[in-house]
């Protein structure tokens, strides 16, 4: 499988890495590995999208961040979720369970 | 919430920058490392590992970026950066940066101050409600053509009881009572019916208005302050209301004080009192009542005047002796305050909107002239990448920057000349406290700096198309711009053609003013001095039954003071009259004796100017037939009269009008004497015809004191004041000043328009020397090379200097050409205000031709002589 068609599409990585998020503070290389390994490594999300979206996310008061130390004792900025951002998340995985169920049907009608 | 957190975040990002950066960097960092780690943790050596993560997240840099774009603050620090980057380059150009702001500076500055002084004259509104609705009631007069004189009496009567279109009509007279306190001082009053305050729509500030029954005959006096007067006289104290005040020998109670900006019936009003004008036996001879009315609502102007003239027709039929000829002349309040310097104005907004545009012209042509040199830049940024927009901003701040710079410098001009302007403005130009800088004109300034940045930013972008920026790269900005280049010629022969119209315009105007200065008055007004008296009638009677043997105590006035006065050393002789050289004065009908059917037919009323036997010595008129009168004509002797040469020739031609009589007042008085013309009907007017009575036989209660002094006798006014005081303490000398001094006053408006046109024709000429320096001199730079070949074929000097002088001058035939036109036109539209030029004067054209051809040639001969300089070799080598 080549890796660009492994990216994720944009849109769907705000929903990503607030589910991530949802399950614990991570720094940013932490939420792409997580992203990953829950995937089997099917979903992949590179710096240059992942990065401008924490942005974004903060922006909107859903995530935000504060500065910690990794177990190598380097600087790291550590996201959560916000209540808003927790909403926001429901918000989210319900439309795109009702989408996929759609695109599902759809796929599914012989 | 949402908006509070992006505010804090965007501040943070902008402020913070540093910090910002540092922390996006350590977290990449340790993104990139980890990803680096978890290979190397696979077993791939670590120079490996980073090459791979490198080329899987696209490297650092990139990332960096794409969070700044999201992060929002990217617009401003873009602006901020454009903002450096123009006050850099500005500053690595300052002979550009000079001239555009100069010229841009000089531009909205003389445009703001002239738009200031039009805009606090002509367009700012009258300061009473509905003012439009005001309107001026002349009296006309259709045998000496007079349109704006005032009523008599009885018409006034007339007109208030029976014109129906004027909500209301009041009356007024203005006098110039003495007013009485410790010391005896000259005011101006106007004596009012109380309808004034209806029609004006305005309320005392303090106190009340004048009641109808304070206005009736018989009524005590009460008298309104205007707000100037109440300031100055009595430091603006509330408490004057209810004061008495002394006018002559009546006592006047002060109800009230005016609010400011009421400059009714005249700029210097003082006071009004109550008129409590007399009906019964009211004249319709004497025409001394000025008319105001409020049109009711609706009614226009013309029904109004269509009301009036059947009004004034019926007065006609009804008192033909009086009123035949008699029409009426309805002119709005606001016209008749500034409609005669409507023109001069409107002449010099013109002028100055000239100037803005060759400014303007001038700043775009220089912006030109930079862009060329910049086609290079801006084709390998394109090449590079760069956005249209991006550009566009970097190129619109850098013009913002110039423009605003410019504007705020011309701002400061228009504040400089506002200074000076009221200090060299005529003394008839109205409200001139009005003007101040006016806020629409500051943003006027500003939309023509906005327009010019834009200008400026859109330009070398939109000149740089597709295929052109392969051309202009390859060709190095040197060439390739001929489009630009022709547009560049064609603003310079725009700029050539604006500054010979406005040359042309100014040497008219000079040659016109130099025509008024040559101008014979027809008297000498050195070392004259003139103060103006009013006897007050309680002590001074006019009995009109026994004129004028009757008026003993103002004839012993007029002789004592004139005895008094020229017993002063210092004084070489001394003469009262009842106008001075250079006022109108009043006219009266007559009859000379004999043909009083030339009388009855109608004819011109003759300017009447009483004088005393000393006038004509004292002014310096000369005496050109007969005999001059002497003290001995007085009041007891029989009546006699001289007339001017204007008088003579129109009404007794050929013939000699000595020992003829003319008759009016009542009485025959026989012609003893025919005198030179004093241009008294102003500077630029002939002299109208005039008759002097003695005025020891026609005496006035208000006159005028005239003193031919010596040379070094400064002291003469003060001791003139003294005498008067010893002949009546209660009468105060006003308008004391030197003759001279009203001369230059009565200039004033043409050496106003003279020396502003003047400078606008200057300004623009030096505006087009540096708009053709520059197009030529570029042009010069451009073809370095092909000079450098000629003169390595063998071109001389001269051949070289003649062809860069030669399209300078080509340039200016053009614009020339073009601007003759316009400038013919511009004469003509001048011609009304010009004395004793044509509008296509050539020897004013020529001149502005003249200097035009100049300005092109040096112009051009400084790059010519550049040109010249040119090595063949480094030419050659340039590219």
């Amino acid at each position: 499988m080549p890796a660009a068609s492994r990216d994720v599409v944009q849109g769907t990585v705000d929903m990503l890495v607030l589910k991530a998020l949802s399950l614990a503070p991570m720094h940013g290389w932490g939420i792409t590995q997580r992203i990953g390994q829950i995937t089997d490594g099917v979903l992949q999300v590179n710096p240059g999208s992942l990065y401008p979206a924490l942005e974004r996310l903060e922006d909107q008061g859903w995530i935000a961040a504060e500065w910690g130390t990794t177990e190598n004792n380097r600087r790291a900025k550590y996201f959560h979720l916000t209540a808003a951002g927790r909403r926001q998340l429901g918000q989210e995985t319900a439309s795109w369970r009702r989408l996929s169920a759609a695109i599902e049907t759809m796929l599914r009608t012989t | 919430m949402g908006l509070a957190l992006i505010v804090r975040r965007r501040m943070r990002a902008l402020f913070r920058r540093t910090a910002v950066e540092q922390e996006l960097d350590d977290m990449l960092r340790l993104h990139f490392d980890l990803d680096a780690k978890s290979l190397e943790r696979d077993g791939v050596p670590p120079a490996e590992a980073r090459r791979i993560v490198a080329a899987r997240n696209g490297g650092i840099e990139p990332v960096k970026e794409s969070v700044r774009d999201a992060r929002g603050t990217r617009p401003i620090e873009e602006l901020a950066r454009d903002f450096r980057y123009a006050f850099r380059t500005l500053a690595a150009a300052p002979v550009f940066t000079v001239a555009v702001v100069a010229t841009l500076a000089i531009g909205i500055g003389a445009t703001t101050a002239v738009f200031s002084v039009v805009d606090g004259v002509l367009l700012r509104a009258l300061q009473y409600p509905n003012a439009d609705r005001i309107v001026v009631i002349w009296e006309t007069d259709r045998n000496s053509g007079t349109t704006r004189e005032a009523g008599s009496l009885a018409d006034y009567f007339d007109y208030a009881a029976s014109a129906h279109a004027f909500a209301t009509i009041a009356g007024f007279k203005q006098s110039t009572p003495t007013l009485v306190t410790d010391d005896a001082t000259q005011v101006n009053a106007a004596a009012v019916t109380h309808e004034m305050f209806d029609v004006l729509g305005v309320r005392p500030t303090y106190g009340r208005a004048f009641t109808a029954a304070e206005d009736e005959p018989g009524a005590a006096g009460v008298a309104v302050l205007t707000d100037r007067f109440w300031r100055a006289r009595f430091g603006g104290n509330p408490s004057i209301v209810g004061r008495t005040l002394r006018l002559d020998d009546s006592l006047y109670t002060v109800v009230g004080v005016l609010p400011p900006g009421v400059r009714q019936p005249s700029e210097k009003t003082d006071l009004w009192i109550a008129a409590r004008f007399v009906k019964a036996g009211a004249t319709r001879s004497n025409h001394s009542v000025g008319m105001l009315g409020r049109l009711r609502s609706g009614v226009t102007l013309d029904a109004a005047q269509r009301e009036t003239d059947a009004l004034a027709r019926r007065l006609e039929t009804d008192y033909p002796r009086d009123n035949t000829a008699r029409g009426v002349h309805l002119e709005g309040l606001d016209d008749a305050l500034v409609g005669n310097v409507r023109r001069s104005l409107a002449t010099l907004f013109a002028g100055v909107a000239l100037v803005l545009l060759i400014a303007c012209t001038n700043a775009v042509n220089l912006l030109f002239a930079r862009h060329a040199a910049r086609t290079h830049e801006v084709a390998v940024r394109l090449a590079l990448g760069a956005s249209r927009r991006r550009l566009a901003q970097q190129f619109a701040v850098e013009g913002f920057v110039v423009s605003v710079a410019g504007a705020a410098l011309g701002l400061l001009l228009a504040a400089l000349a506002l200074h000076v302007l009221p200090s060299i403005a005529p003394a008839n130009l109205p409200r001139r406290d009005d003007i101040v800088l006016s806020l629409p004109v500051f943003g006027f300034a500003l939309v023509v700096c906005l327009a010019i940045a834009a200008a400026f930013g859109l330009l070398p972008v939109v000149q740089h198309r597709g295929a052109a920026v392969l051309d202009a790269m390859q060709t190095r900005g040197t060439a390739g711009s001929h489009g630009h280049q022709r547009l560049r010629r064609m603003l310079i022969v725009g700029e050539v053609a604006v500054a010979l119209v406005l040359a042309a315009a100014a040497s008219l105007v000079l040659r016109s003013f130099d025509n008024v200065l040559a101008v014979d008055l027809g008297f000498n007004a050195g070392h004259l001095f003139e103060a103006h008296y009013t006897l007050p009638q309680s002590r001074y009677p006019q009995d009109y039954s026994k004129f004028p043997a009757g008026w003993t105590q103002m004839l012993s006035y007029q002789r004592d003071l004139e005895t008094g006065v020229r017993a002063l050393t210092g004084v070489r002789s001394a003469a009262i009259a009842a106008t001075d050289p250079l006022d109108p004065g009043f006219t009266n009908g007559f009859v000379i004796v004999g043909r009083e059917a030339e009388a009855q037919r109608g004819q011109a009323e003759l300017s009447t100017r009483p004088v005393s036997a000393s006038y004509f010595e004292t002014v310096g008129v000369p005496l050109l037939r007969g005999r001059l009168f002497t003290d001995r004509d007085d009041a007891s002797t029989s009546l006699v009269i001289v007339i001017n040469q204007a008088a003579a020739t129109k009404y007794f031609g050929g013939r000699d009008p000595i020992g003829q009589r003319i008759s009016f007042w009542g009485q025959a008085r026989e012609i003893v004497g025919v005198v030179g013309n004093e241009r008294f009907g102003g500077l630029t007017t002939d002299a109208p015809p005039a008759m002097y009575p003695p005025i020891m036989q026609a005496p006035m209660s208000t006159a005028t004191l005239l003193v031919r002094t010596t040379a070094d006798a400064r002291d003469v006014p003060a001791r003139i004041r003294e005498v008067m005081r010893h002949v009546d303490p209660l009468v105060a000398p006003f308008g004391a000043r030197m003759v001279n001094d009203a001369v230059e006053d009565a200039m004033s408006p043409q050496r106003f328009i003279a020396s502003l046109l003047g400078g606008f024709a200057t300004i623009a000429l030096l505006l087009a020397l540096v708009g053709i320096h520059g197009v030529i001199s570029y042009n010069v730079v451009q073809r370095q090379r092909e000079i450098g070949i000629r003169v390595a074929l063998g071109a001389t000097r001269g051949s070289v200097i003649r062809a860069v002088l030669g399209q300078a001058l080509g340039l200016a035939a053009i614009g020339i050409a073009i601007g003759a036109v316009g400038a013919l036109a511009a004469g003509r539209l001048l011609s009304s205000q010009l004395f004793g030029v044509g509008p296509g004067d050539p020897i004013a054209l020529g001149a502005a031709v003249a200097s035009v051809v100049a300005i092109a040639f040096i112009g051009g001969a400084w790059p010519a002589r550049r040109a010249t300089a040119v090595s063949p070799m480094v030419a050659l080598r340039g590219d």
